[in-house]
């Protein structure tokens, strides 16, 4: 409980120093929003009217202010440029990233899982070797020449096997789930191979590792068979080091994604937030960095909390008040 | 901590050592915990694949059948037709956002102004059917056609109007300094609306056509970033930033001549050029404006399912230089560059559709004359006038060449292998725009800039001298106060083909090209603009009608179906692809 407590104090000064971070970085960006939105036939009048109607000539430290004052309560502003709610945009946004990123880390895992602990258990050599190497050649593709390949496969238009469209996200989104499905598969899959090799490697090291432990000696004298073994009690052990992985990856992912999402025109918080800045809608950026920071935190407070959940001994070293080793 | 537990277990298992029951162990405790074995195979490995089939063949399945076109077609023509484009509007605020792409969507579609333009640039009735002039040339009274109404309902009249360009010019909206001269507006009955001018203005019309001239409704109540009421032949149906805007056919559409032609358009926003080529290619959408010469070509290719064409538009692709700059303000230096810039070459690597422009004027454009021949590419005399500064090649001087990150690095890397034999070391900077408004327009800090002025009738920017270019030259400034209080067109003309001559002598920027349209439409649609539809896209004349294919066989299937690439295709795609 103790635990948790200071992890939420810790949690509370993180996000406010994140926030005069995030608020001081942005205002050393050369451009402002009014200048952008005037264009290049604009007079210095028309610019200057345009700050005056979006209350750039504020002092900064009253615009912080009254940010982090609307944050406290939970309204993330609205955007300059776009007129809409920042909270509703992310939202939209996240719609399809989180989907993306959700069904890419479903399909890393169903290939990480598989192929690791192949590479660990199969009986022949070679299949082992040969998951070793596709781990580590898949790894090494770079995402956007993954996705541009999966493309040129498999999309309608232009691939060789032509079943899934290869840009765009419905206008109706989600309500028409089956076309929305659609839209996401070259794209999740793209992820989901590329992660899915990271997967494969860590999987089969953390396995690895465990096998030659003494706790499969201990399994295998009461009577299992290897791989029974590491089915049982290796992929537990390494269970809490692979959550902290896909965890990682996840929020990594998030922003990641962002290469594919604008390789597939899917609209994306990655592709979003780089409009954004591009458009210098500050408050918009400020907001959404906020919010991605916050998402951040939260997943670091959880793969914390699960691992304290997979792995008794941690509880027991704050418990007693010893240290971890 | 787990292995010593274990142990102790093992210990008591051998103390209660009494019976030996049957099992792998001979440790009784063991033997207790032990699992019942699974029968079989312990992963049924063929179950698993059967599945995972199961799955793929039901993927595949939804795949196929998604394939169907998605337009309603009624009697041979579509209901809606999806169109392509590059550059997306952030919001729909017309009177403060800038950018090409809200003027191409919204002007004589959802807002119309008092007069509009037609496909070649000319002035046309809009709102007003006709309009008088004074002797003087400085009042202009507009008659307006009668039964005007916005989208929502409310009447139009000519309080609307006398309201609009009031507020634009009381609030400095987007454009209202091109309003010049301006003295008052007001409306003199319900159909009349009178302009007032201090002094003649001959681009005055051209200019009511654009942004400045755009009627809004003064009763309605909207969010003009996310809504738009206005009296067009379209409404706003949803619009998502940087995505897509879908218009919806006006029922309550006051006019005839410009009456929808299709029921929904739905404008679609690419940031990718491959994005956008394959969702021609897969017929999700029937229009593609613009597309890039090279990533045209294997449509040219195939007529049979596509048109591709190219139209004139009034983008100019500026090279400024800084007239005020320490380097660039001696005019012998300006003249080298002009003469070393091989300005085929880089159109011909752009594939060839661009025009050479040798001044300010595009060919669309009032005062346009070829004048090429002032600056025509001649190496040696590039490097003699450096010469006469004191640079040459071993010894060369460095220019910073700064540009928005939009226009790609390919430009200024073959700008800087072209002014090398001559003696200057261009520096490429490559910069968000935001920066570039900052650095270059605003605070002037660049040698020289490169940037596409997309606007038709823009000359009046050479006139200014706290423009960014710096350029100051009375004689121009003489010759545009007399093109603009021309009162006869050809007037008008003759002193700003004048005025465009005598820029492009003193050698303030170069021109590199005018940038002319690509755009690849569907075999069937009809009435898309192909001049200048970047700026300006009449979109009421827009049909797609999908027609029957005349030949029969598997031809004319694929026709119906979507386009089979050949292998070569895929091969010249790729390699855009790869090169793009």
């Amino acid at each position: 409980m103790r635990y948790l407590v200071r992890r939420i104090v810790l949690f509370i000064l993180a996000l406010w120093a994140i926030s005069i971070l995030i608020f001081a970085s942005l205002r050393i960006l050369p451009g402002d929003i009014a200048t952008v939105m005037a264009g290049i036939n604009s007079s210095p009048e028309q610019v200057a009217g345009l700050r005056l109607r979006l209350g750039l000539n504020r002092p900064l430290p009253a615009q912080y202010g009254s940010w982090l004052k609307d944050l406290v309560h939970g309204d993330f502003g609205f955007s300059m440029l776009t007129g809409r709610s920042i909270s509703e945009q992310v939202a939209a946004r996240a719609s399809v990233t989180f989907p993306l990123v959700g069904l890419g880390i479903v399909l890393a895992l169903v290939i990480g899982l598989t192929m690791g602990c192949l590479a660990v258990m199969a009986r022949s050599t070679r299949l082992r070797s040969f998951c070793h190497m596709l781990a580590l050649v898949a790894g090494s593709i770079p995402v956007l020449w993954g996705g541009l390949l999966l493309i040129l496969l498999f999309s309608r238009g232009t691939g060789l096997i032509q079943i899934f469209p290869s840009q765009g996200f419905p206008d109706t989104g989600w309500r028409r789930p089956a076309e929305a499905l659609q839209t996401m598969a070259l794209p999740a899959a793209t992820l989901g191979l590329v992660v899915g090799a990271s997967i494969t490697r860590y999987t089969r090291s953390a396995l690895n590792d465990i096998a030659g432990s003494g706790w499969i000696d201990m399994a295998r004298s009461c009577g299992m068979t290897r791989n029974q073994a590491l089915m049982r009690v290796g992929l537990r052990l390494t269970l809490p080091q692979l959550v902290s992985v896909v965890g990682l990856t996840f929020a990594e992912m998030i922003t990641g994604a962002m290469v594919v999402e604008n390789l597939f025109a899917l609209p994306g918080l990655g592709s979003g937030l780089i409009t954004d800045i591009g458009n210098r809608d500050l408050i918009a950026v400020q907001s959404e960095l906020f919010m991605l920071a916050a998402f951040f935190l939260v997943i670091g407070l959880i793969v914390d909390l699960l691992h304290r959940l997979l792995d008794p001994r941690l509880k027991e070293s704050t418990v007693t008040g010893r240290g971890r080793s | 901590m787990s292995s010593s537990k274990l142990k102790t277990d093992v210990q008591e298992g051998t103390v209660r050592h009494e019976d030996t029951t049957a099992g792998p162990s001979t440790d009784p405790v063991l033997n207790q915990r032990l699992k019942a074995p699974r029968k079989g195979n312990p992963l049924p490995w063929q179950l698993v694949s059967a599945l995972l089939a199961v799955v793929l063949i039901a993927v595949l399945w939804a795949g196929r059948s998604y394939q169907q076109p998605t337009a309603g077609v009624t009697a041979g023509i579509s209901k809606s037709v999806s169109i392509g484009f590059r550059l997306a509007p952030a919001n729909l605020d017309i009177r403060n956002q800038s950018g090409a792409a809200l003027d191409q969507a919204l002007i004589g579609n959802v807002y119309e102004g008092l007069v509009s333009r037609d496909q070649t640039n000319r002035v046309m009735p809009s709102l007003a059917n006709s309009w008088e002039i004074s002797e003087d040339a400085t009042t202009y009274t507009f008659h307006l056609n009668p039964n005007l109404t916005f989208s929502n309902g409310d009447k139009l009249d000519a309080e609307d109007v006398a309201w609009s360009i009031n507020q634009l010019m009381e609030h400095h909206y987007h454009d209202a300094d091109q309003l010049q001269n301006f003295q008052s507006v007001k409306a003199i009955d319900k159909d009349h609306v009178q302009l007032q001018l201090t002094a003649p203005y001959a681009n005055i019309l051209w200019v009511l056509t654009g942004r400045a001239g755009l009627v809004f409704d003064r009763k309605a109540q909207y969010d003009p970033k996310t809504q738009a009421v206005g009296s067009g032949p379209y409404t706003v149906e949803s619009f998502t930033p940087n995505s897509s805007l879908v218009l919806k056919a006006n029922t309550r559409y006051w006019g005839r001549q410009h009456r929808a032609k299709t029921e929904t358009l739905h404008l679609r926003y690419f940031a990718d050029d491959n994005a956008a080529v394959n969702a021609l290619k897969s017929q999700d959408i029937q229009v593609l404006a613009p597309i890039t010469a090279n990533l045209a070509a294997p449509f040219t290719k195939d007529t049979e399912h596509y048109s591709v064409h190219s139209g004139a538009g009034s983008d100019k692709y500026v090279l400024a230089f800084n007239n005020k700059g320490s380097k660039t303000s001696d005019m012998r230096v300006r003249q080298a560059i002009r003469y070393a810039i091989n300005h085929q070459d880089l159109i011909d690597s752009r594939g060839g559709v661009d025009q050479p422009m040798g001044g300010p004027i595009p060919s669309v454009d009032p005062g346009y004359r070829d004048i090429t021949n002032l600056y025509p590419h001649n190496p040696e005399r590039a490097k003699r006038l450096m010469a006469q500064v004191g640079y040459t090649p071993d010894k060369p001087l460095t220019l910073r060449l700064t540009y928005p990150n939009t226009y790609g690095t390919e430009l200024g890397d073959q700008l800087r292998s072209q002014l090398k034999p001559i003696g200057i070391n261009l520096q490429l900077q490559v910069v968000e725009f935001s920066t570039w408004m900052q650095d270059v327009y605003t605070n002037h800090n660049y040698d020289l800039s490169l940037v596409d002025h997309s606007e038709s009738h823009d000359f009046s920017q050479w006139t200014n001298p706290n423009y960014y270019y710096g350029y100051d030259s009375k004689v121009v400034r003489d010759l545009y106060a007399k093109a603009m209080a021309a009162r006869k067109a050809e007037d008008t003309d003759h002193y700003l083909a004048q005025a465009a001559q005598q820029v492009s002598q003193d050698a303030p920027a170069d021109w590199l090209f005018n940038y002319r349209i690509t755009t690849v439409t569907l075999t069937g649609l009809r009435g898309f603009p192909l001049n200048l539809n970047q700026t300006l896209l009449n979109a009421w004349k827009i049909s797609y009608s999908p027609d029957k294919p005349k030949t029969s066989g598997p031809a004319a299937r694929a026709l119906y179906d979507r386009p089979k690439w050949r292998s070569s295709d895929h091969a010249t795609f790729l390699q855009y692809t790869i090169a793009g």
